[in-house]
């Protein structure tokens, strides 16, 4: 018999693990509960160089809208940042084409796909998962596989059935909301913007990402906690009353809504059980400061495409060999979610009017630098000033030892 | 057993989680909150299993969009 290997969610998590399944050798259906991949787009569209090349899956030309440099950061009090490298570090894209053309590409390497397909449940042989069930065309029905991968997003039904994670905690998650805006007149063309502050974006950020030809994705991130008001009437009191928003997007027109959800509270301490495994935003991997989680999905999807293929070939499916997928994604990744969830809390703690400080005395270099553990000349800045919370937040910022 | 006679959460039972489908733009934030899996996601909408909703909520406090508010039984 073949190896079968049921990948659920289209997206790139679960593109990128068919695709690495199928290199590896193993039978592959995708099921997807929505019946147009890539749609609607619940994201900021930022992916970085890095994680699409070390997964080894390029980055499809065709949704691909602006390149980028780097990063702008308005502190509460309007103090910018910025942080660029010479050459683009990663792209805005265009997700409906990038989810879309993965997921073909998938199609193309030998995957079977079945969409419009909601699972229902797990089904299990002496408590190992041995397949999912799922509606179809409305009826029921059970496909077999020696591995389910769940890459079904952040509220996986997988992660719930194989019991691999429980309801998140509103803190635990940021809501959500965003403009596709056109006639945009944006300062910078090839920098990430990001505000931060608790009037503006409480416990998350506003972000204004390029995207070409005067168009921009226009989004906020707030805390899930967050009751004061929603993550819509946020955004749209920036773009109504906020300097920054006055100067750019004045004149922009709304050409998309979008919503969404993500885990910003590091990924699931497991991910593995019998017969299944869990990856992308299902596993929780995902930056908790910035959001992002696309390069992660790509490159741990592939790891767990490979892996759920050896351990099908070798009929050992069992919780303890898929465990190589977790060895194996931890040691890229472990340190960077554990150091980014320390900066985090750092910043959540901080008052705004010590952000708008440190914004004052670093540059973008500066502060990459220092959380990296650098020896830098604003340390002194900071110690000149006497200000108490501002010398302890550097100290702080300097123990991460960022990587 | 009817809802309203459970021990544990006899008063918020009362309540029930409705959603205006007209706001919500399905990003599911609520199901991913929701302590009891009484919101269901297919495509297009989300649905809220009344015969799960206790009525806590969470699920009110995460949407990005205010589509969801508490309603009496």
């Amino acid at each position: 018999m073949t190896n079968h290997i049921i990948v659920v969610g289209a997206g790139p998590a679960g593109s990128s693990a068919a695709m690495g399944a199928l290199r590896a050798g193993a039978k592959v259906t995708i099921v997807d509960r929505k019946t147009n991949v890539g749609i609607p787009v619940q994201c900021g569209e930022a992916i970085g160089k890095t994680g699409p090349g070390v997964a080894e899956i390029e980055i499809p030309e065709e949704s691909i809208r602006a390149p980028v440099r780097g990063f702008r950061i308005y502190s509460p009090g309007q103090v910018s940042v910025d942080y660029a490298t010479k050459e683009p570090s990663g792209f805005i894209i265009d997700r409906r084409v990038f989810d879309k053309e993965l997921f073909a590409r998938a199609t193309e390497a030998g995957a079977d796909s079945l969409l419009g397909a909601r699972v229902l449940d797990v089904t299990r042989s002496n408590g190992t998962i041995d397949g999912a069930v799922v509606r179809y065309n409305g009826q029921r029905q059970t496909l077999k596989a020696q591995i389910v991968i769940g890459a079904d997003g952040v509220n996986s039904q997988i992660a719930r059935l194989t019991g691999l994670r429980k309801a998140y905690k509103p803190d635990d998650i940021d809501s959500c909301f965003a403009y596709e805006m056109a006639n945009c007149n944006l300062e910078v063309t090839d920098l990430m913007e990001f505000l931060l502050g608790s009037e503006v974006s409480p416990r998350g950020y506003i972000w204004i990402f390029p995207k070409g030809n005067g168009r921009a994705n226009v989004g906020i991130g707030i805390g899930g906690g967050i009751e004061t008001k929603t993550a819509k009437e946020y955004l749209d009191h920036f773009l109504k009353n906020h300097d920054v928003a006055k100067r750019q997007l004045n004149d922009a027109k709304v050409i998309e809504t979008r919503v969404g959800a993500l885990p910003v509270c590091g990924p699931n301490k497991v991910n593995v059980v019998n017969g299944a495994l869990l990856v992308g935003d299902a596993a929780g991997q995902i930056h908790p400061i910035t959001g992002g989680g696309m390069g992660y999905a790509m490159v741990c999807g592939s790891i767990a495409g490979r892996v759920a293929a050896e351990s099908a070939q070798k009929e050992t499916v069992t919780a303890t060999n898929l465990q190589q997928y977790e060895k194996e994604w931890r040691k890229l990744y472990g340190a960077e979610f554990d150091q980014s969830l320390r900066l985090r809390e750092l910043i959540l703690q901080t008052e705004d009017a010590t952000l708008d400080k440190l914004a004052n005395i670093v540059t973008g270099e500066s502060i990459v630098q220092l959380t990296a553990g650098k020896k830098v000349k604003i340390f002194m800045k900071a110690m000149s000033t006497g200000d108490r919370k501002l010398i302890t937040l550097m100290q702080e910022l300097r123990k991460l030892r960022m990587v | 057993m009817p809802p309203t006679t459970s021990t544990s959460g006899k008063k918020r039972d009362k309540k029930l989680a409705d959603v205006d489908g007209e706001l919500c733009g399905v990003c599911q934030a609520c199901a991913t909150v929701c302590p009891v899996n009484a919101i269901e996601v297919t495509e297009s909408y989300i649905k809220i299993l009344p015969e799960k909703c206790t009525g806590c909520g969470v699920c009110v406090k995460v949407c990005p969009v205010g589509a969801i508010v508490l309603i009496d039984r």
